[in-house]
C-alpha cells in the first residue's frame, strides 16, 4: 500500500470499535444505571474510547491518520469472493440442509479456486460432505436439518 | 507432606489387576482425535463418554477420564500447529510460534517440540500435584474475587502488549473483547447488548466466536495460496526431525519449568485454568528472552512455553476437583460428575480418607505421560499429512468442521453464525493490525472479570482500601505495572548509567 494511496479501512475499524463501545455503554446505561450493572463495563467503555482518541490524535500527529501501518500483502477484494461464499453457506444451512448445503459449499470453493479435475471435485465434495454431516449427526445430540441424510 | 502407607495401597489398586489400564489407551486415542480436531472439545469428549464410567469402578473411570485429558492437552496443539486452529483455548499460544514453524516447514520440529514440552508437561504437574496437595488446596482457598479480577487484568495486559510496536491497537482490541465478553445476563439478571435476541442472553458464544477469529480470518488470508507450506521439499513428514523438535524442547528447561510453574498454579485457579496460564507463560518467556522480536515468527521456545503450560495445569485443575471438589474448567467440570455418578464428593475430607484413591490418580498420570509419548508418535506421522493436502481442499473441509464443530456447541445456527460475524472480523483485525488473540481473551475472560470485579465490590463494600488488606491483589498489580513498563524503564536506567559514570 503505497503512501500516496488513501486507505479509509483502518480508519474505519477505529470508529466501530468507538462506535460499539459507545453503543454498548449506552445501552448498558439504558438498561440499568446502577453500580453494579457499570461497574466493569463504564471505567472499560472510557478507557477503550480514550485510546480510540489517543490513536487518532498520535497518527494526526504522524500524518498517517488515512495510512495503513501495517502492510499486506493480499489486499481484501482477492479474498472478498471466499468471504462471501462462506457466508452464504452459513446462511443456506437451515434452509438447503447441513448435507447438501456442506456438497455444495465445497465444490464451489473448488470451483473456486481452480479445480478443474471433475471427477475428483465431485467425488471429495460428496465424500466430504456426506461424511462430516452424517459424522455430526451421530455425534451430536441435537437434530441437524438435512435434505438427504437423516438427521 | 506424603502419606507412605497411602502409596502402596495406591500401588495395589493400580496393579492388582490389568482393569484399571484397559481404559488408558483408548482414553488417550480419544482425547488426542477430540483434541486434534477443530471445533470438537476435550470436555465435550469427555461429557459423551461419560456415561461409560457408570460401568467402571471409580479409580478406573478418573483413569479414563485423565486419559482423554491427557490426549487432548496435547491433541489440542496439533491444529494449532498445522493449521493455526487452537484445538482448544488452552492452545492459542502454542499457534503463536508453532504455526509460523509449520509455514517454514518445520511442522515436523514444532509436533515434537510440542509432544514433549506436553509430556514434561504432565509428568511435572503431577510430580508437584503428588508433593503439594495439601499445600497447594490451602493456597486456592486464600484467593478470593480480588485477586481472581487482578490476575486476569494482568493476564490481558501481557496478552494485550504482545506487539511491541502497537499496544494501543493490542490493548484497544483487548478491552473490547472484555466487553463483548460481558454481553448478555449480568450477575444481578439484567441483560445488556443482546439487541433483543435471546440467543445472546447467555453471551457470545465464546469457542464459536474464537474458531472464527483464529482459524476462518486466518484461512480466508491464505484462500489463494497453495499448500500451507509452499516448499514442496518442507511438507515431507520426517521422524527424525520429530526427534530433533524432542531434543529443542529439552534444551530449554528453564522455559519448560517456569511453564510448567505457572500451569500448576494458574490450573489451579477456578474458572482461569489452561485457558490463560499456556498465555502467561507465552508472554514471560518472550520478555524475559534475550530476542523477544523473534517470538511470533517461529520461535520454539514460544512453542515449549505454552505446552509446558497447558498440560500442567491438567494437575493443578485437579488439585482444586480434589481438595475442593471445585471445577476449574470444562474438562474437570465433566469429572465432577463422575464423581457424582460414583457417589464420591471432592474436598478435604475426601484427600484425608481416600488419600490411596487420590494417588492412585497421580500415579496412573505418570504411565498415561509414557503412553502419550508412544501414541503420539504413532499419530503425528498421520497428522501431520495435512501440509501436504492443497489449501483449496484443506480451507472448505476446515471451515466446514468449525461451522460443525460450532453447531456442535450451541446446538443451533448461534454457532455457526458467530463463526461467520468473528471470521469477518478476525480477517479485518489481521488485516490491518489489531490483536486477534488479545480480543478472544478478552472475550473469554469478561463475564469472569465481571463477575470477580462485582464480588470484590460486595465484600469491601466499596471502599477501594479494601485493595490495600490484600497483599497478593498488590503483588499482582505490581507485577501488571512492571510487564507494561518494565523493560521500557530497565533500558532507560542502563541508558543512563554509562552517562552517570561517564
Amino acid at each position: 500500500m503505497s503512501a500516496k494511496k488513501r486507505d479509509y479501512g483502518d480508519l474505519s475499524i477505529l470508529m466501530a470499535l468507538a462506535v460499539f463501545t459507545l453503543w454498548y455503554l449506552m445501552d448498558a446505561i439504558r438498561v440499568s444505571s446502577s453500580v453494579q450493572n457499570l461497574l466493569l463495563i463504564l471505567p472499560l467503555s472510557l478507557v477503550v474510547l480514550a485510546i480510540v482518541a489517543l490513536e487518532v490524535v498520535l497518527r494526526v500527529k504522524r500524518g498517517t491518520l488515512l495510512q495503513r501501518l501495517e502492510e499486506e500483502a493480499e489486499p481484501l477484494h482477492r479474498t472478498l469472493p471466499v468471504v462471501g461464499l462462506f457466508a452464504a453457506y452459513v446462511i443456506s444451512l437451515e434452509t438447503v440442509g447441513f448435507d447438501v448445503a456442506t456438497v455444495l459449499f465445497v465444490a464451489a470453493f473448488l470451483v473456486l479456486k481452480g479445480e478443474r479435475k471433475w471427477p475428483l471435485l465431485a467425488g471429495y465434495s460428496l465424500a466430504f460432505g456426506f461424511g462430516v454431516a452424517f459424522f455430526f449427526a451421530q455425534m451430536l445430540p441435537y437434530p441437524m436439518h438435512m435434505l438427504i441424510l437423516q438427521g | 507432606m506424603i502419606d507412605l502407607a497411602a502409596v502402596e495401597q495406591a500401588m495395589a489398586l493400580l496393579f492388582s489387576s490389568f482393569s484399571p489400564w484397559m481404559v488408558v489407551v483408548p482414553g488417550i486415542v480419544i482425547g488426542l482425535v477430540f483434541g486434534a480436531t477443530p471445533g470438537l472439545q476435550i470436555s465435550m469428549s469427555m461429557a459423551i463418554f461419560l456415561p461409560m464410567t457408570l460401568y467402571m469402578d471409580f479409580v478406573q473411570a478418573m483413569l479414563f477420564l485423565t486419559a482423554i485429558f491427557t490426549g487432548g492437552s496435547f491433541g489440542s496443539g496439533i491444529p494449532a500447529i498445522l493449521m493455526n486452529i487452537p484445538g482448544t483455548s488452552s492452545a492459542i499460544a502454542t499457534a503463536f510460534d508453532g504455526y509460523p514453524m509449520a509455514r517454514q516447514g518445520r511442522h515436523n520440529q514444532a509436533l515434537g517440540v510440542a509432544l514433549v514440552s506436553s509430556v514434561l508437561g504432565v509428568l511435572m504437574g503431577y510430580l508437584i500435584l503428588f508433593v503439594m496437595i495439601q499445600p497447594l488446596s490451602f493456597m486456592v482457598l486464600k484467593l478470593g474475587p480480588a485477586e481472581m479480577f487482578a490476575v486476569i487484568l494482568w493476564g490481558m495486559t501481557l496478552i494485550a502488549s504482545l506487539r511491541g510496536e502497537q499496544v494501543l491497537k493490542g490493548l484497544m482490541a483487548g478491552f473490547v473483547g472484555l466487553l463483548v465478553g460481558t454481553i448478555g445476563f449480568n450477575e444481578l439478571g439484567m441483560a445488556r447488548g443482546t439487541m433483543g435476541q435471546a440467543y445472546l442472553l447467555d453471551g457470545v458464544p465464546v469457542i464459536p466466536a474464537m474458531m472464527g477469529m483464529f482459524a476462518a480470518s486466518e484461512l480466508f488470508k491464505l484462500a489463494n495460496k497453495g499448500f500451507i507450506v509452499e516448499s514442496e521439499a518442507a511438507r515431507k513428514v520426517k521422524i527424525s526431525e520429530i526427534f530433533q523438535g524432542f531434543k529443542m524442547a529439552v534444551s530449554y528447561p528453564w522455559v519448560l519449568i517456569r511453564g510448567g510453574l505457572i500451569g500448576v498454579f494458574v490450573g489451579a485457579v477456578p474458572g482461569v485454568g489452561s485457558s490463560v496460564s499456556n498465555l502467561l507463560s507465552y508472554v514471560e518467556t518472550q520478555r524475559r528472552d534475550e530476542d523477544p522480536d523473534s517470538f511470533g515468527k517461529g520461535n520454539p521456545k514460544g512453542v515449549v512455553a505454552s505446552e509446558s503450560a497447558n498440560s500442567t495445569s491438567e494437575a493443578g485443575s485437579m488439585a482444586t476437583l480434589l481438595a475442593l471438589g471445585i471445577p476449574g474448567g470444562g474438562a474437570t467440570a465433566v469429572m465432577l460428575a463422575a464423581f457424582a455418578m460414583h457417589n464420591i464428593t471432592g474436598g478435604p475430607q475426601f484427600i484425608r480418607q481416600q488419600t490411596d484413591v487420590v494417588y492412585a490418580i497421580i500415579f496412573a498420570n505418570f504411565a498415561q505421560v509414557f503412553l502419550l509419548v508412544v501414541i503420539g508418535l504413532l499419530f503425528i506421522p498421520l497428522l501431520a499429512n495435512i501440509v501436504k493436502v492443497p489449501m483449496r481442499y484443506l480451507i472448505p473441509s476446515v471451515l466446514v468442521l468449525a461451522v460443525m464443530g460450532s453447531f456442535g456447541l450451541t446446538g443451533n445456527m448461534t454457532g455457526p453464525a458467530t463463526v461467520l460475524v468473528f471470521s469477518v472480523v478476525g480477517w479485518l483485525f489481521r488485516h490491518y493490525g489489531y490483536s486477534v488473540p488479545a480480543m478472544v481473551i478478552g472475550m473469554l475472560l469478561g463475564a469472569m472479570a465481571e463477575k470477580s470485579l462485582l464480588h470484590s465490590y460486595q465484600i469491601s463494600g466499596g471502599d477501594i482500601a479494601y485493595v490495600l488488606e490484600r497483599p497478593m491483589t498488590l503483588v499482582i498489580l505490581v507485577l501488571l505495572v512492571l510487564s507494561l513498563f518494565g523493560q521500557r524503564l530497565a533500558k532507560r536506567i542502563t541508558r543512563r548509567q554509562p552517562r552517570a559514570s561517564a
